[in-house]
């Protein structure tokens, strides 16, 4: 029995299109334009309990509009839906007592007042009991190490630690479906990792089910077994991680310039997938432990005038590879 | 049922005790909040006294009775301000960013959420001026404690509040369509005007229609003339009834409207 | 609100001439009056409220008029006290600054002010455009809606005064406007000394509603109270520009009481760049 599920989910705004210049504007006082922007359209898939799957795709494909919509936030234009068995957007109390919705760019605790006052508030505003509570707060602060930092006030805590308070925020009243978006974005490595170790532990401990966005594909490694990728609001790719950390993973972008004349496209494809070959200059895409041993065999044969390599940006690429791929697809 | 508004009443003392630490943690911001009302019920009192010096009755109100009233005003406007007013202006910020997300997801009334998260302790106070005001106007008034008189008051004074704050929630409600709409301390002390005075200077031709429009129709005038008529000029219960009557349909219809606004947000991702 | 680099794409030379100074500032006054008109629905709300308050003040004067049973009060009859508090709100139109001071000590505490150091901008000069062209599109929006309200009150007035009354009329408003950007610029500064200026703002403000005669006439008032508010600088945020429009002052008073405006307006500008000055030292002593 799924966890969640949801049936051709789609949403489009409506956006008032704005007129150029000042004769424009003053037009748009008495007649409005309007555009129609399809943030999602017709996704499906299904989740099971326990599974952490990971959502992927580029700026703007409808990952953060699905994610609002799984939580109730916005109301889908056409679609189905189910969370725990509850349609997010009617946002009863007993559903929204049983997930948590973590967004990396925003916070939730009080500014001014110390975390510890806004997890009490919470306590309050979820109803939990005072002893599951207290023992809640003791393991998280104590997994993500902040046991210190729960009576300073939330503005003079470092955006790392204050991503750790606003995960055991979350985390409080035991959500049995954690929707994370962008949950380590601006983070250094360091807390990038603490907040992946606290987030597997709880995975183990609690056998919660979670949906997550993130732009460092090492969240995803870390964390997920299952990847979704959506592009332009369509879902293309539905599967699990592992062949496609290896093939894009994997990779590195290495860019070439040769001084005269560059070889041919078939000898440069046999360190890996060429993706530019123009006059003096190439991008190849080579598998990482491959790289040295290329560049090695390149400078062999070559004069280079420069060399870079690059790590692409795993979920555009990833994005970009099955969009290319799509139309071929819904061909055959 | 009871143990749903212990539950709010439970949370709303613990969001009162949060701002009130948070307040005190910039003090002087308090204590100015705290003078600028002294010094606005200041600037009523004045001007009032100017007028008063040049004439014995507005509208029908003598000065004791008129002081009342707008010691009246002053409370119910009071109990707005200090538990409402600065969480709906905050509302269009909190959809214009977003933020209004974090309130949505918690599994209580999204309505109390919204309009009672935080409680405006410098204009607490102005409860207790208005008090005062009054206490003074009865006592020069020479008013002898009649129990139907002050149950009334109670009443009404709690309508008012009541049918206020559903006004107020409703222009707060707007703001969802009209991202980035002007503050709404703005709007509310233009719409508010109409609490200010007596309804009995909507006299004469035409003003009489628009005084029983507001009365009947869209019923703000009820808002501080009920309670400040049943306690020092007539005590009309059918009026009374009238009050509470609106009081209730006004919670509701802008309960509704909250909710049918709430389904157009689109939570703005920064 | 839009930044001024948003809106000056290429970086200006060193020392602009003035034509493109004027060109600089032409475009922040373009820029700033479409964004005004973007918020239509706002904008329709605004303006419906905002004669509420109008129509009680007038509901209410009456009832004070008829109570007394007198037919002057303080030198006003009933149909001049009523527009003379239609007039203040036209003063108030130009005089009132919504957002001057406490946007100026925001950009103060936030450091944002680094950016009129960065650029070829002066401060004063970019916020005084952005101020004009909101009232602009201000007066040019709520034009209709206060010709048919002036219409509708039209048998309060006894007509339009004569042409010089008129001029003085004109230059008694930009005047005042003067001194209330300059007066509500000299608040914000204060927040290069002091953090909390959105409070004494509020002070401030709050005082000004009644002592530059919003409320009622000053003649009103008893004396030594009403002399003393008639050669302070508030009065010329409401009362002096209402009473000029309805030739209460007149001949040399009207002169004088204009050569004392442009006084306050000139000394309000003169204290604001003061300000400005010190508070950019001590700023940049300090490090924001």
């Amino acid at each position: 029995m799924p966890i969640i599920e949801v049936e051709g989910l789609s949403k489009t705004y409506r956006v008032f299109r704005k007129k150029e210049g000042l004769l424009g504007s003053l037009r748009g006082l008495y007649r409005r334009e309007y555009n129609e922007v399809k943030a999602v359209s017709g996704i499906s898939f299904s989740i099971e309990p326990g599974e952490m799957v990971a959502f992927l795709g580029p700026n703007g494909a409808g990952k953060t509009t699905t994610l609002k919509m799984l939580s109730g936030l916005i109301q889908p234009t056409a679609g189905k839906a189910t969370v725990l068995g509850h349609v997010p957007w009617l946002r009863e109390d007993a559903y929204r007592r049983r997930f948590a919705l973590v967004m990396g760019q925003k916070n939730q605790l009080w500014w001014d007042l110390p975390a510890a006052d806004s997890f009490q508030l919470h306590r309050e505003i979820y109803s939990i009991p005072k002893d599951r509570f207290d023992r809640t707060l003791g393991e998280l602060t104590e997994l993500l190490g902040v046991e210190k930092l729960t009576r300073q006030a939330v503005r003079e805590l470092s955006l790392g630690e204050r991503m750790k308070m606003e995960l055991i925020a979350a985390l409080l009243h035991g959500p049995r479906v954690l929707l994370l978006d962008e949950p380590t974005i601006g983070l250094d490595v360091v807390a990038q990792v603490a907040i992946q170790k606290c987030l597997r532990d709880y995975h183990e401990s609690r056998g919660v089910t979670m949906l997550l966005t993130s732009h460092y594909m090492r969240d995803v490694e870390a964390l997920c077994d299952r990847v979704i990728v959506i592009t332009r609001g369509t879902l293309v790719h539905d599967g699990p991680l592992a062949g496609i950390v290896e093939r894009f993973g994997e990779s590195k972008l290495v860019r070439l310039q040769f001084v005269g004349e560059p070889p041919d496209h078939a000898e440069l494809s046999r360190y890996g997938e060429v993706s530019k070959l123009e006059g003096p200059s190439a991008a190849i895409r080579v598998e990482r432990h491959r790289v040295a041993e290329a560049l090695a065999d390149v400078l062999n044969r070559h004069a280079l005038a420069d060399v870079s390599v690059e790590a692409p940006p795993l979920e555009e690429v990833i994005a970009k590879v099955f969009e290319e791929a799509r139309p071929a697809h819904d061909a055959a | 049922m009871v143990a749903g508004v212990a539950r709010y009443a439970r949370m709303l003392a613990g969001l009162a005790r949060y701002t009130l630490a948070r307040e005190m943690a910039f003090r002087g911001n308090f204590l100015v909040k705290v003078s600028v009302e002294l010094l606005w019920m200041g600037i009523l009192v004045a001007f009032y006294k100017t007028v008063f010096a040049k004439t014995s009755t507005i509208a029908g109100w003598s000065e004791p009775d008129y002081f009342f009233f707008v010691g009246c005003f002053f409370a119910i406007n009071g109990v707005i301000e200090t538990f409402f007013l600065d969480n709906c202006n905050e509302f269009a910020e909190l959809v214009r960013t977003g933020d209004l997300d974090f309130l949505l997801l918690r599994p209580i009334d999204e309505q109390f959420l919204v309009s009672c998260r935080k409680m405006d302790w410098g204009t607490a106070p102005n409860l207790l001026m208005g008090a005062i005001l009054m206490g003074i106007a009865l006592a020069q008034k020479g008013w002898t404690f009649d129990p139907a008189r002050a149950s009334a008051f109670v009443v009404a004074f709690a309508c008012g509040v009541a049918i206020a704050y559903s006004f107020m929630m409703m222009l707060t409600s707007v703001s969802v369509w009209m991202v980035r709409n002007q503050s709404l301390m703005e709007m509310w002390w233009l719409f508010s005007s109409l609490v200010r005075y007596p309804r009995e200077i909507f006299s004469g031709r035409g003003a009489e229609t628009i005084g029983r429009f507001f009365t009947f129709v869209v019923p703000i005038l009820l808002v501080s003339n009920v309670p400040a008529d049943v306690m020092v000029r007539v005590l009309d219960p059918w009026m009374v009834a009238w009050t509470v009557v609106v009081a209730g349909a006004s919670l509701w219809v802008s309960r509704r409207f909250f909710h049918v606004a709430l389904r157009s947000y689109r939570s703005a991702s920064s | 609100m839009t930044p001024p680099d948003a809106a000056l794409p290429l970086p200006a030379p060193p020392r602009p001439g003035p034509i493109r100074a004027l060109v600089k500032y032409a475009r922040i006054f373009r820029v700033a009056l479409i964004e005004r008109m973007t918020y239509r629905g706002d904008f329709l709300l605004g303006t419906v409220l905002r004669f509420l308050p109008i129509l009680t003040t007038i509901l209410l004067w009456r009832a004070i008029y008829e109570g007394s049973g007198q037919t002057e009060l303080g030198g006003f009859n009933y149909r001049e006290m009523v527009a003379y508090l239609l007039l203040t709100n036209i003063s108030r139109m130009f005089s009132s600054m919504p957002g001057l001071a406490s946007g100026i000590a925001r950009e103060i505490r936030d450091g944002t002010l680094k950016r009129y150091l960065i650029q070829p901008l002066d401060l004063l000069g970019y916020l005084l455009s952005a101020r004009v062209a909101h009232k602009f599109a201000y007066i040019m929006m709520s034009f209709l809606p206060y010709a048919g309200l002036f219409y509708a009150c039209r048998g309060y007035f006894d007509g339009f005064p004569d042409a010089t009354q008129m001029l003085a009329y004109a230059a008694s408003l930009i005047l005042a406007f003067a001194v209330g950007f300059y007066f509500e610029a000299c608040v914000g500064m204060v927040g290069f000394w002091f953090l909390e200026v959105t409070s004494i703002l509020y002070i401030v403000m709050t005082l000004n509603f009644f002592i530059s005669g919003h409320m009622l006439p000053l003649d009103l008032l008893p004396q030594p109270w009403s002399g003393l508010l008639k050669v302070l600088p508030f009065q010329y945020m409401a009362y002096f520009p209402a009473v000029v429009f309805q030739g209460k002052v007149r001949g040399g008073e009207l002169l004088f009481h204009l050569a004392l405006e442009l006084f306050w307006a000139v000394a309000f500008a003169v204290l604001a760049r003061t300000l400005y000055r010190a508070g950019l030292r001590r700023y940049s002593a300090f490090g924001g």
